[in-house]
């Protein structure tokens, strides 16, 4: 019943209604890079949303939001200062423009992984199970859902975009702008075609992660299988 | 005419009056040495010294600090907005600091988290680490290849195992705050609006006398700077409360006080139709710079909240000069001096029982009406001094002619009862009042509540439960305070009340606490951590698998092995513990405290059981307590009363007698149970406050009754002084009952009936013959 008191003076009211911004300072943070930070940039990478300032990028935005379905297979590597060999790991995927994502890890482990409006979903025995705390990242979905239909305000927002070659053959540098994400990495590469071939992550720390997409394509619909995944 | 003991009177008193006038001056030196702080008025529950700091603790951001949300239907919009007003308050010179965005110092956390691997692991991971090494260890390797979990602030080759990515998110998290990654602002979305968290924190208090007013005309004007680009301020703060308070003091004394001046002077003026006779508010004047004086000398500082009930003082000392005042209707001529000797016996009298009814106060547990009942005794004392001392003086040589007809309308009221009493007797009337009684108390109830001290407004109180609804935070005024000789015991005792508090949460019936078990783990599961890992290479083989060096491995265990066992002095350096920072009490003479904080509290009668069979576990409730002791108090103020009465009694034996002094203080008493009963029958509640204001009225309603029965120049004189003075109290008094403070205007409602139904029952108070013989030969 207290919480729903009517303060009381100076002392007393403010019991009640107490600020606990202050708590939320680092715990933000962490909760913000370990849940936040990697799906958001990684999905925006996949889509190149709408970058409506120049003709160039407007013309990428429109060639890569054109496919419903893409499928592909992909490959991870990620390189850890402290190893010579990277850690990699391969699998495939489905991104469908209306539904979200499939992240299907076959090597060398098989995990499969899901991000919707709902959130970030992983499989297991019993089906999928959405990750705690990740499904009640409201902001981060309607981001991510934003990235999705080609809304750019995010991107534009935190990165600098800069946009070399030709429809064939192009690369795009995103440098974070906010002091944040500037702790976190340098830059993000991303090159392609008609589609998006690779993706590099190059963090402060040294480390960096190659993400390359092979054999993608977008003439192929959703099987019953993937679709039942969505939907489920 | 004059005796020479009244030429040297006003002398000695203006040597007086300027001696107290330089006090005054001296305690003024600072400015006002008046308070706001509500806290100060209600009664010490005598915590001891410990939970005192406790509490300071708990209290002293809300009373500094300004919780803002600042919203809009575009995001990008109330970010700015926020950073707009955040640079404006910054420089308002108000604010010690103000935040807006997230300074996050990602190396002072890194290292946080390393130097915290075995200190800070959540239970559940360090269960697994312990009893399932090899799930443990899988799991980590699924967490190398997630490329959703992939950014851990602390860079894989740092921490192989994975302890720091655990400890992250295993952070206790509420509320539905969330970060802004561009902007670095904080944001919760809510009601089609985007709300960006600003907070301010003052460089004085709650307390201070000028900072709240100024904190809220800021916050005014930036309202109104938001609402040109449609951006809407929530706000919540102590101080706000504050400078509501202070508003609303000032402009309740202005109305109790100036009205009550107002509508005294117009009564003197139409009375005695003589400018000079509004002299008659010098003793007013000065009663009130002596209450005052007192209060400051004995206190410190005086209250805002005495000032308010205390200029409802005006219309009692006004009474003494009316006194023989209104002797103008029967002696003809009048001369101040002689009118003074004549009633001086009443007058003196009637300062004896006001002050025993007022001094009767000081003796409940209540700051607020010690204060009030300094304030007043030592007023009436002034305002007596002076109606004795030097009003006489300055009334020299008036010529009083009072205007006929309040004479005649006293006259035409004794009549009235006069024809009253030959249709109904007087013992028929008494049945008939006793049964009024009984039917009003049948149906009054007792309602007592910490709430009724102040009128908060409800704009305040509602955006401060929109922010806790938007923000999630709905942090409550009770703790736990918990004891313990060491800090192993102290983290044991805090776990075992987390396993109750979990259960609660678990049942919604709680939202989440805050607590140092959550930062820092007893050193002895710190240990026990350390023994398990010291078992991992048995089962590290799939890390090896996907490539990670052995001699990595090797290496990471060695320095965890290292790690010395974290205290919690140690664990609250980091960035990670400013939460948990305030929770810490540390050493104390038997041992070392802390408290446990909590969120969204629905039943605190829940909480008392959690403490119940916990050693060392203490559940801090403030405001329960206030309202134990409110409804303790209740009681003992109802025995005071009586007490006061049997005092009174003994004082007036004397000169009327036993049986003459029980029926003056019989009337009064009556008087107050026809307001307790016109309370139930008006479907009042009676509170403290009200029972308080009788307590008042069996002072202030004897001296009708020593009036009415001295009937010095007759009855419908002594009726119209009574009149008199029943009708300037009362308008000092009634006034309060507009007020928006429910103790207030409580106070002043029953001050009014008690008044009413005194002056009703003052002709019963029977003829003193001798008095007024004696009396009148004097003259």
């Amino acid at each position: 019943m207290m919480f729903s008191l009517p303060p009381v003076g100076a002392g007393l009211p403010a019991m009640v209604v107490n600020d606990n911004a202050g708590r939320l300072k680092p715990r933000g943070v962490l909760r913000f890079l370990a849940s936040k930070l990697a799906p958001t940039v990684f999905c925006v990478l996949l889509v190149i949303p709408g970058l409506a300032q120049a003709f160039d990028l407007q013309q990428l935005s429109d060639q890569l939001a054109k496919p419903d379905v893409i499928h592909g297979r992909f490959v991870q590597e990620k390189h850890l200062r402290a190893l010579p060999q990277p850690l990699t790991s391969k699998g495939t995927f489905v991104l469908a423009k209306n539904h979200g994502l499939l992240w299907l890890l076959k090597t060398p482990l098989q995990q499969d992984y899901r991000i919707t409006a709902k959130g970030i979903a992983r499989r297991d025995a019993n089906g999928w199970q959405m990750l705690p705390g990740k499904s009640a990242g409201a902001e981060q979905n309607r981001l991510f859902l934003a990235v999705l239909q080609g809304d750019s305000s995010g991107l534009q927002r935190d990165f600098e975009l800069s946009l070399s070659g030709d429809a064939q053959n192009w690369n795009l540098a995103l440098t974070p702008r906010s002091l944040l994400l500037k702790q976190v990495f340098n830059r993000i590469n991303i090159t392609g075609g008609e589609l998006v071939s690779t993706i590099e992550l190059l963090e402060t720390q040294g480390d960096s992660t190659l993400l390359r997409m092979q054999d993608s394509t977008s003439s192929q619909p959703l099987s019953d299988a993937e679709q039942h995944d969505f939907a489920e | 005419m004059t005796l020479p003991s009244e030429r040297t009177l006003p002398r000695l008193f203006l040597i007086l009056l300027l001696a107290v006038l330089a006090l005054a001056g001296w305690q003024w030196r600072d400015g006002a040495p008046l308070s706001a702080n509500l806290m100060e008025l209600v009664p010490g529950t005598a915590p001891d010294a410990l939970e005192l700091r406790a509490e300071q603790r708990m209290q002293e951001p809300l009373n500094r600090e300004m919780l803002v949300l600042v919203g809009h239907t575009d995001r990008q919009q109330a970010v700015a907005m926020a950073q707009k007003l955040g640079e404006q308050w910054q420089a308002s010179g108000l604010f010690e600091k103000v935040q807006w965005t997230l300074q996050a110092d990602l190396p002072a956390l890194r290292t946080q988290l390393l130097q915290g691997r075995l200190a800070m692991l959540s239970a559940t991971d360090r269960q697994q680490l312990i009893e399932h090494p090899d799930a443990f260890i899988q799991q980590r390797v699924q967490t190398l290849f997630d490329p959703f979990t992939g950014f851990s602030l602390v860079p894989s080759q740092d921490d192989w195992l994975g302890l720091t990515g655990r400890i992250q998110n295993s952070q206790p998290q509420h509320g539905s705050v969330q970060l802004d990654i561009g902007s670095g602002a904080l944001v919760a979305d809510a009601d089609g609006k985007s709300w960006v968290l600003l907070r301010a924190r003052t460089t004085g208090n709650a307390f201070d006398m000028n900072l709240p007013l100024q904190v809220a005309a800021l916050l005014k004007h930036s309202r109104e700077e938001a609402a040109q680009s449609d951006a809407q301020l929530l706000a919540a703060s102590g101080l706000l409360y504050a400078a509501n308070g202070q508003q609303q003091a000032t402009r309740e004394m202005t109305w109790v006080g100036g009205g009550a001046t107002v509508g005294i002077l117009l009564l003197l003026l139409l009375a005695f139709r003589r400018w000079r006779v509004l002299l008659a508010f010098v003793p007013v004047l000065v009663g009130m710079l002596f209450g005052a004086v007192a209060c400051v000398a004995l206190f410190g500082h005086m209250h805002v909240l005495t000032l308010v009930l205390g200029s409802s003082l005006i219309g009692v000392a006004v009474d003494y000069p009316l006194h023989y005042l209104s002797k103008s209707w029967s002696l003809k001529p009048w001369h101040s001096w002689p009118a003074l000797r004549l009633t001086l016996p009443g007058l003196t009298l009637s300062l004896i029982t006001s002050c025993i009814g007022y001094l009767a106060l000081a003796w409940t547990p209540f700051p607020a009406l010690t204060q009030i009942a300094v304030f007043s005794a030592a007023g009436l004392l002034g305002a007596y001094l002076s109606a004795v001392c030097l009003l006489p003086a300055l009334l020299k040589g008036a010529d009083l002619r009072p205007a006929r007809w309040p004479l005649r309308v006293s006259e035409y009221l004794l009549d009235r009862r006069e024809a009253l009493l030959r249709i109904a007797s007087t013992p028929v009337l008494l049945a008939l009042l006793i049964a009024f009684c009984v039917g009003g108390l049948l149906q009054l109830d007792s309602k007592n509540d910490i709430r009724q001290w102040v009128g908060a407004p409800q704009q305040l109180t509602d955006e401060a439960q929109t922010i806790a609804r938007i923000t999630g935070y709905q942090p409550t005024s009770q703790f736990f305070l918990v004891r313990a000789a060491n800090q192993q015991q102290l983290l044991e005792r805090q776990t075992a009340l987390s396993e109750r508090l979990d259960q609660l949460v678990n049942l919604d019936k709680l939202q989440g606490y805050l607590s140092l078990n959550q930062l820092v783990s007893q050193p002895s599961e710190q240990r026990h951590v350390r023994e398990a890992l010291s078992k991992l290479p048995a089962f590290w083989q799939p890390l090896l698998e996907v490539g990670v060096p052995v001699e990595a491995l090797k290496t990471e265990l060695a320095t965890l092995q290292a790690l010395p066992v974290e205290d919690i002095d140690s664990a609250l350096t980091g960035p990670l513990a400013e939460p948990y920072r305030a929770l810490w009490l540390g050493p104390t003479e038997d041992g070392v405290a802390a408290m446990v904080s909590l969120q969204g509290l629905n039943n605190p009668a829940l909480l008392r059981v959690q403490a119940l069979d916990l050693p060392g576990v203490e559940l801090v409730d403030r405001l329960g307590e206030l309202n134990n002791v409110f409804a303790k108090t209740q009681i003992s103020a109802a025995e005071l009363k009586l007490a006061s009465c049997v005092l009174i009694v003994l004082v007036l034996i004397l000169p009327f007698g036993l049986g003459g002094a029980l029926r003056i203080v019989a009337l009064p008493l009556l008087a107050a149970l026809c307001s307790l009963a016109s309370l139930g029958w008006l479907g009042q509640p009676l509170t403290l406050f009200s029972l308080f204001g009788l307590l008042l009225v069996t002072a202030i309603s004897v001296d009708y009754a020593i009036l009415m029965r001295e009937q010095v120049g007759g009855a419908a004189v002594s009726l119209l002084g009574t009149l008199l003075a029943a009708l300037t109290t009362w308008l000092s008094f009634g006034l309060l009952a507009v007020s928006s403070t429910p103790a207030v205007s409580n106070f002043g409602l029953s001050v009014s009936l008690g008044l009413a139904f005194s002056f009703l029952l003052a002709p019963w108070a029977g003829r003193q013959v001798h008095v007024a013989t004696v009396a009148e030969s004097a003259a």
